[in-house]
């Protein structure tokens, strides 16, 4: 009887030592836990600071030779060493511009037809058409983008634009000079394309996640599809909507290979979207070859810092814009 | 005993109902509702009547949520599911193709288990609901929104705050925006389903008061699990079980002298 109760309620001053073994060895793993995860996190701080310090300190030289002219300056002369990234911030501001300006709409549309709307039997085979085109690498819209998509532009598309608006005021220089096929118009185009999954799949993920009951709250009421989407599924959904979109912007901005294809490398600014351009990334990756001065360089490297700050500030409108929303949404 | 006798409202004859003043609002005839292939109604015919509150008791499973969601055609949402037979609003089948269905909504509104404030103010909120159907002066709609809301007794407890988010409210809060939601579109019908479920005693106490107070002006239909809500709030009481509808009476006579065996097994809380 003795031994029994010994067994099963008491521990012996043997076990007792065990115990505390353990739980100094668990209380060590834990530790290293800890500092593992944190040192994780300090490395995003490092690398990100790393990256800032050898940006400014890279582009140094041409910021201090040109000063605030550079942001203004369209001159883009390697020989005279004289250079402005005016026009390669003009079209990455301009082609990211265009793109969502279609994107956007389209995506949310896409994504609206597919989770309020779209019969069951066609919902797979769309999802994954969209999750297909977000798989495609840049390089094939590229050159798809080269020599099919400019062509037909220029053969069919630009023709139309210009006549049609040629004796509106405002969009007669919009949609002015002869139809080159590429030019900022087109890269603008196939940024759309490209940025279009991301806005589609973000949207309709979070489309979904809206709760079921919500809905059918809006359609008890009477409400017609269009006026639940409006007024509770994007009210709603409106932070991981505007994520998905900033998601979208960031890469139209950054993105390297495909616009380089098709924007036609010019360093100048032209009234007409029809015009060849150039963007930030694409300037770099053409140049960094043949760049032989330090100042040379140090442009491209600006070029970088600059497009750097504008993600950085589009970011912080966001985050802006949805504070304000929220603001006046009562929260 | 054979349910099939029992439902025909054996308390309740038609020359007894113009005696009582008992006017039938929504009549379901021999209906019969699919998931699928699956069968979830079987022959229901019930009515409800103009100023009464019929509640619809039963174990989880038995269809009462369905009948309900069937009476403003909210399962037309999914597909795969439908309905055959007749439910007569006024007179006119409203699971014929040409009903408007938006229109059905209005008129009879729907509360739901979870309260479900929509993403805006709480003025909105019930301002919303209003537009859709009417162009009003703001001076106008904040007299509609200020009755809606003093019907659903949280005037005086949102009035410094109707610019406040709908989801800061409390619970119980919630779900009375959402009843002042529906009765500011001005329904002939109002349905419950498990309004208190997911509430406080205190809340589900407000929520009883005012279905009491609101039935004078509309016709109300409540699904709920706990038998003595339906004791306390209703008039004419359904039992369903299985997709059948077992019985209905007057609320006294389906709690005190049930016909059905089954009926008495389940309100004495011997199954379900």
């Amino acid at each position: 009887m003795a031994d029994v109760a010994l067994q099963s309620g008491t521990i012996s001053v043997a076990e007792q030592v065990d115990r505390a073994k353990v739980l100094q060895r668990l209380r060590l793993g834990d530790a290293a836990f800890r500092h593992l995860t944190r040192a994780a996190a300090i490395t995003v701080l490092i690398i990100l600071g790393g990256i800032i310090v050898s940006l400014v300190h890279g582009s140094w030289p041409a910021l201090h030779s040109f000063g605030f002219s550079f942001l203004f300056d369209e001159t883009w002369n390697p020989v005279t060493e004289k250079f402005g990234a005016i026009a390669p911030i003009y079209g990455t501001v301009v082609t990211s511009l265009i793109a969502m300006l279609i994107a956007v709409p389209v995506g949310l549309f896409i994504a609206l037809f597919l989770t309020e709307l779209c019969p069951m039997w066609l919902r797979r085979p769309i999802g994954i058409a969209i999750e297909l085109l977000a798989g495609i690498p840049s390089i094939i819209y590229g050159i798809w983008g080269l020599f099919v998509f400019a062509p037909f532009l220029q053969q069919y598309v630009q023709p139309f634009l210009i006549s049609a608006f040629g004796n509106v005021p405002v969009l007669s220089n919009l949609f002015a000079g002869p139809p080159y096929g590429i030019g900022i118009l087109t890269a603008g185009l196939i940024l759309a394309i490209m940025v279009l999954p991301f806005i589609t799949s973000i949207s309709r993920d979070v489309f979904e996640a809206v709760p079921p009951v919500l809905k059918e709250a809006a359609y008890g009421l009477g409400c017609t599809t269009w006026e639940v989407a409006r007024y509770v599924v994007l009210p709603f959904t409106r932070v991981g909507v505007i994520g998905g979109v900033m998601l979208g912007l960031g890469r139209a901005l950054g993105e390297t290979m495909a616009v380089t294809f098709v924007i036609g490398n010019a360093h100048r600014i032209s009234g007409s979207i029809l015009a060849p351009g150039t963007t930030i990334s694409a300037t770099i990756a053409n140049e960094f070859t043949e760049a032989v001065g330090d100042l040379y360089t140090s442009s491209l490297i600006a070029l970088g810092l600059i497009l750097f700050v504008i993600t950085f500030v589009v970011l912080a409108c966001a985050r802006l814009m949805l504070m304000r929303l929220n603001a006046r949404l009562g929260k | 005993m054979n349910s099939v006798a029992s439902f025909t409202v054996p308390t309740v004859t038609h020359a007894q109902k113009s005696a009582e003043g008992l006017a039938e609002k929504i009549s379901v005839q021999s209906l019969d509702f699919f998931y699928g292939d699956n069968r979830a109604l079987k022959n229901i015919n019930v009515s409800l009547y103009k100023g009464h509150v019929t509640a619809f008791i039963g174990p989880s499973g038995c269809g009462k949520s369905t009948l309900l969601r069937i009476l403003n055609r909210m399962y037309d949402l999914y597909p795969n599911q439908r309905a055959s037979g007749q439910v007569l609003l006024d007179g006119e089948d409203i699971l014929s193709p040409h009903q408007d269905i938006n229109l059905l909504r209005a008129k009879v509104g729907m509360v739901f288990q979870k309260p479900t404030p929509f993403p805006m103010t709480i003025y909105e909120n019930i301002a919303f609901g209003i537009r859709l159907y009417e162009k009003l002066p703001k001076s106008e709609l904040d007299g509609r929104v200020q009755h809606a809301l003093q019907r659903a007794a949280l005037w005086n407890e949102v009035k410094d705050k109707l610019g406040a988010n709908g989801l800061s409210l409390s619970g119980g809060q919630q779900q009375r925006l959402c009843i002042a939601r529906t009765v500011a579109v001005r329904p002939e019908v109002i349905l419950f389903d498990e309004p208190c479920s997911a509430l406080d005693p205190i809340s589900t106490a407000k929520i009883e008061e005012l279905i009491d107070e609101l039935k004078d002006d509309y016709t109300i239909a409540i699904v709920t699990h706990n038998m003595q809500q339906a004791a306390r709030v209703s008039d004419f009481t359904a039992f369903m079980y299985l997709g059948e509808l077992i019985e209905y009476g007057e609320t006294t006579k389906i709690f005190t002298t049930p016909n059905d065996r089954r009926t008495q097994d389940y309100i004495t809380g011997r199954f379900g």
